[in-house]
């Protein structure tokens, strides 16, 4: 098999880093400067995830020594050479935004207000970019001749909300560590409310990404494409999609997210949200792994 | 340059696989014999065939299909190989530009320049590239393009016994292929039909074929991997960007509203 774990495990990285940077940036736009501690938080723990998933990429390749002959060519085309661009402009612009937040508080008052509309800048530069990230990770196996990818339009669509769902998850779990090991005070705690939110708005994506799916096995149907479908979910991928797929990235942390709505984030409905954040990391990775295995049987 | 193709005509192939065997010894992959020690599946799967698929040591197999109609049975031979596309999808693919085309129209992996990603592996719609794990390159039919410079012909071509493979301008190549399929409909073959004309742009390997593409193994319409590359991004970025940008800004956006007007948090 040409595209084995390093692959999929790449695909699932970058998803969650986009997705948690993009979730962090609407979170802060939309609330004002309440969730300030968010964004900077999905950036931080976004760039290795990245980092990693880049090495991957690169071990992964028959001539690791000459990845950077990706970076004399410009294809737009060409959605593996757009990745790579959109990938290293991310890591860069992430990592300048963690240098500026640091900056912020030991710079005089007249730099630090030019820097923070800099700040905002970039961040909005960057929330595109990873708006672009996330899709590439479908993109890369719809642009393709293997039916399972390029049967529909909807795979960019699937795994875009899956990684908006685990980047959100991550953040949560971030936040709740975050939390634990700060007292209170901190600036980089994060609100019960906002966690209560997050999980709120990550059950919400994931209706969207159950109803992406079921569009997802619809169209593959009416196209014909009944074969490719048959290896995930009757086929040797059968158990990974229904346990991995279905039951843990979906239905399982939809319910647990159900069951602490609206309660107040402390005791068992801290372990409830973080029990659904987790299983929506796990089984976003396992949605990566039978997309990208199943769709080459 | 005058654009250069190949004609395989199966009316006249007697399926030897001399060509097969020449690509390999050509190629210098005559040492690895296609057995279960090799790693290839070379067990009986009741045909003649053999191997199963190209791999990155064998570059053009003869495929052999056995149909069954009306209690006899008809064996159609069909040259599998690159089909060296006028719009190749490898080539779209490629983040390298490893893979362009030569002047004449060919295919062309640079192996010094490929790193092994094996996208063009996935973009094919003929399967035909493969990742040498020896070389770490993707690899394929190279259109024996170092015995052509050296003003020779492919390998395929110089040892098929029965001229069922040809090599020379595509436009002649064109005429002669037309040519025959009209006179094959003229003798009462109906479904007689050339392949590679106007598939994907224009291949540069035509086929002349006694019966439908898909029966040889061919697909009838093939589709370029990028066909759809802006849809597959728009379906991405407009996921992002509007369905799942709602919740966040239903939640949020009405949290500061609450908290602006002295509601407070919920």
């Amino acid at each position: 098999m040409t595209w084995s774990a390093p692959i999929w495990i790449y695909l699932w990285l970058a998803g969650m880093a986009g997705g948690a940077f993009v979730a962090g940036f609407l979170a802060s736009r939309f609330s004002g400067q309440g969730q300030k501690p968010l964004l900077p938080m999905a950036t931080v723990v976004g760039i290795p995830l990245a980092v990693l998933g880049v090495l991957l990429l690169i071990v992964d390749l028959g001539r690791p020594e000459w990845f950077w002959h990706l970076m004399t060519q410009f294809k737009a085309l060409s959605p593996m050479s757009m990745g790579t661009w959109i990938l290293i402009a991310w890591v860069m612009i992430a990592f300048v935004l963690v240098v500026m937040w640091w900056l912020d508080s030991r710079v005089e008052e007249q730099v630090a207000s030019l820097m923070k509309r800099l700040e905002g800048l970039l961040a909005a530069v960057n929330a595109l970019l990873s708006v672009g990230l996330i899709s590439y990770t479908g993109v890369l196996l719809s642009v393709s001749s293997q039916s399972l990818w390029a049967g529909t339009v909807l795979l960019p669509a699937l795994f875009v909300a899956s990684a908006v769902s685990t980047g959100v998850a991550m953040l949560v779990i971030t936040a709740l560590a975050v939390n634990w090991a700060t007292r209170e005070g901190s600036s980089f705690r994060v609100s019960g409310h906002t966690v209560a939110m997050l999980a709120e708005a990550d059950a919400i994506v994931i209706l969207i990404e159950l109803a992406v799916l079921i569009g997802f096995v619809i169209w593959l149907v009416i196209s014909g494409a009944t074969d490719a479908l048959g290896v995930l979910f009757t086929g040797a991928m059968a158990a990974p999609t229904w346990i991995g797929v279905v039951l843990l990235a979906l239905l399982i942390p939809l319910g647990l997210d159900m069951a602490a709505r609206g309660k107040p984030l402390e005791g068992g409905v801290v372990r409830t949200v973080l029990m659904s954040s987790f299983c929506v990391i796990v089984g976003g990775l396992i949605l990566r792994w039978v997309i990208t295995i199943g769709g080459q049987m | 340059m005058a654009e250069k193709a190949f004609l395989f005509d199966s009316t006249r192939c007697t399926a030897c696989r001399g060509c097969q065997a020449a690509c390999k010894q050509w190629n210098e992959y005559d040492e690895e014999i296609p057995t279960v020690e090799n790693g290839v599946d070379a067990r009986n799967r009741g045909s003649y065939e053999n191997p199963p698929e190209l791999s990155p040591t064998t570059w053009l197999r003869m495929k052999f299909t056995e149909v069954e109609r009306d209690g006899k049975v008809d064996w159609f031979f069909t040259r599998m190989a690159c089909m060296h596309c006028a719009k190749a999808s490898c080539e779209n693919v490629c983040p390298t530009g490893a893979i362009s085309h030569l002047e004449d129209g060919f295919v062309l992996i640079d192996q010094q320049w490929c790193i092994g990603c094996g996208y063009c592996v996935q973009a094919c719609p003929y399967h035909v590239p493969h990742k040498d794990e020896h070389t770490g390159t993707a690899r394929k039919c190279t259109s024996c393009v170092d015995r052509r410079n050296a003003g020779y012909e492919p390998a395929c071509v110089k040892a098929c016994p029965p001229d069922a493979l040809l090599y020379d301008d595509r436009d002649k190549l064109l005429a002669l292929a037309r040519q025959r399929v009209q006179g094959l409909r003229a003798a009462g073959n109906d479904r007689a039909n050339l392949y590679g004309d106007t598939e994907l742009g224009g291949l540069n390997v035509l086929y002349i074929l006694e019966d439908d593409p898909e029966i040889y193994g061919l697909p009838a319409e093939p589709v370029l991997a990028t066909r759809n590359a802006v849809g597959q991004w728009l379906s991405g970025v407009l996921t992002a960007g509007l369905i799942t940008a709602l919740p966040f800004w239903f939640l949020f956006k009405r949290k500061r509203e609450l908290e602006s007007t002295g509601g407070g948090a919920r």
